[in-house]
């Protein structure tokens, strides 16, 4: 289990060399459709489930474009076990520890998916790109092969989505399958590993030179570019402890929130059904915020914006993948991915976790040892 | 008037709000800083009630549970405890840990334990005053 290739890039297109490796698969029934980014000849650019290898040209793996976490659709269509279906995700690496997160949270099955997971290097809002995404697809292939073999210009572009500017997670965690491009020169070849039986079965009906390991030189480029980000992730964390840190900062990070939610909403691994904060628990009568409003003389309205906030942060910190999806979609410009990167990652070091490292360990909060924290809860 | 700081306490059925109880029919004389809530378990305490209470002006919140290994619900207690180093985690990521938030396990038989939890933390919270969130509640 677990096989290392190259996979050969005819005409210097790795996007038509994906193109025809997932015709493959779906032609050869190991795949019913494929959860995939797509254009659309309109210049749309979103995730479509894609079944049909006619419409291959409309498809895009790899695009550098992040509207939503597609961890959250996964969630959508293939909660439940389903018999005889086989949905193939092609996602970037938060995708997939969300994915995993979920799986562990129970809110996708398992068994239906082939993850297929793809190296990305960052990412843009579409709205960055609105005039970018050319309709004619030749220009968008080699804006996109463009893209891929910039190598360093994606580490300093700050037109990248902010929470991609300090990620160090450029190549797939968990996957049946994976594909990469960075450090093995995507004009000529694709780097393709299988990490379980099922994946080991999709390589072999795809022609490839196989290599012992993962090429030197692609590793030597992944340190350099984890680092960088490393790097960044140190600066841009700065900036937000200068701006954000403490009570008085803090209510004025967050003062401009209008409660609409949206980061709720988008988050892929925000997974309750209904959320606490749109219950009517916190909800008063009439009476019941004047005798607040009493009490303190004037009252902020909507209230409980910075308690949603902190509270969503002490429900979900373990989980979060850091996507900042939350972010890109909130109308009051809140600052959410380098602080939901600080506080999940300190969160999930308390418990030496990772979100989305590992399918086998287990949740923070669903396990416990006898003896560990000791020192909590005593003198 | 000197400041008073008010804390809300959350203490479980079965060990710390016993040991409550031990306090006061022992006649032990505590200040009466704290509001009891009375919950079943610790580990029923989400996160939102301690920071409802923070945001809404206590000055501090006391969580009360068994021992390790006491629970009445076999791990209850466990689980409180994770969720305490989380909780712990996150506030000092934002720069809010003040240590406005006490977690003790005190038993049923330990009414002296709880007076004495009640009174250090009231002296605590006096000499770091009032909750920043007080002043901070018109925004």
């Amino acid at each position: 289990m677990g096989k290392i290739g190259l996979l050969p890039v005819k005409d210097n297109r790795p996007i038509q060399t994906l193109r025809e490796l997932f015709v493959r698969w779906l032609e050869s029934g190991r795949v019913s459709a494929l959860l995939v980014p797509a254009v659309s000849p309109a210049g749309i650019a979103a995730p479509v489930l894609w079944s049909d290898p006619e419409k291959a040209s409309q498809i895009y793996p790899l695009l550098p474009v992040m509207g939503i976490n597609s961890a959250g659709v996964v969630a959508e269509i293939a909660a439940d076990k389903a018999e005889g279906s086989r949905l193939g995700v092609v996602l970037r690496p938060c995708e997939l520890r969300a994915v995993v997160e979920l799986i562990k949270l129970q809110q996708i099955a398992r068994d239906n998916l082939v993850l297929i997971g793809v190296d990305c290097a960052g990412t843009y809002k579409p709205t960055t790109l609105v005039n970018e995404l050319k309709s004619d697809a030749g220009e968008l292939e080699n804006w996109i092969t463009g893209f891929l073999t910039a190598q360093d210009r994606y580490l300093k572009d700050e037109r990248l989505r902010r929470a991609c500017q300090l990620c160090e997670f450029p190549v797939p965690l968990v996957y049946d399958v994976a594909l990469g491009f960075l450090g093995v020169n995507p004009k000529e070849q694709l780097l393709i590993q299988s990490a379980s039986e099922l994946g080991d079965m999709l390589l072999s009906e795809v022609n490839i030179s196989p290599v012992a390991a993962v090429p030197a030189e692609r590793q030597v480029y992944l340190d350099h570019f984890i680092q960088n980000r490393q790097e960044q992730a140190v600066r841009m964390i700065a900036d937000f402890d200068r701006t954000a840190l403490g009570p008085e900062k803090l209510v004025r990070y967050f003062a401009h929130c209008i409660n609409c939610h949206n980061c709720m909403k988008v988050c892929p691994v925000c997974y309750c059904r209904e959320c606490f904060f749109d219950s009517e628990v916190l909800k008063r009568d009439l009476d019941g915020y004047i005798r607040v409003s009493r009490r303190k003389g004037l009252n902020r309205m909507p209230a409980d914006t910075l308690l949603f906030h902190l509270t969503r942060m002490n429900h979900m910190m373990t989980s979060c993948v850091q996507c900042g999806i939350c972010e890109d979609s909130c109308p009051a410009g809140i600052g959410l991915s380098v602080m939901f990167r600080k506080v999940s990652r300190e969160a999930q070091a308390a418990f030496e976790y990772l979100s989305g490292r590992s399918l086998e360990e287990p949740l923070p909060l669903t396990t416990f040892r006898e003896d560990e924290f000791r020192q909590i809860g005593e003198d | 008037m000197s400041f008073e700081p008010k804390i809300v306490g959350f203490l479980c059925n079965w060990c710390t709000y016993a040991g409550a109880d031990l306090a006061g029919t022992s006649r032990l004389q505590y200040p009466p800083n704290m509001r009891p809530i009375r919950v079943m378990c610790s580990g029923a305490v989400d996160s939102v009630y301690i920071l409802r209470a923070l945001l809404e002006g206590a000055d501090g919140v006391f969580i009360g549970g068994c021992h390790p290994g006491d629970c009445h619900y076999v791990s209850g207690n466990y689980k409180t405890r994770r969720r305490m180093v989380l909780f712990n985690s996150i506030m000092r990521a934002l720069g809010l840990d003040e240590g406005r938030v006490l977690l003790r396990w005190i038993s049923a038989a330990e009414g002296k334990k709880f007076a004495d939890t009640v009174t250090e933390m009231t002296e605590r919270l006096r000499q770091l005053g009032p909750s920043p969130f007080r002043k901070l509640w018109e925004v």
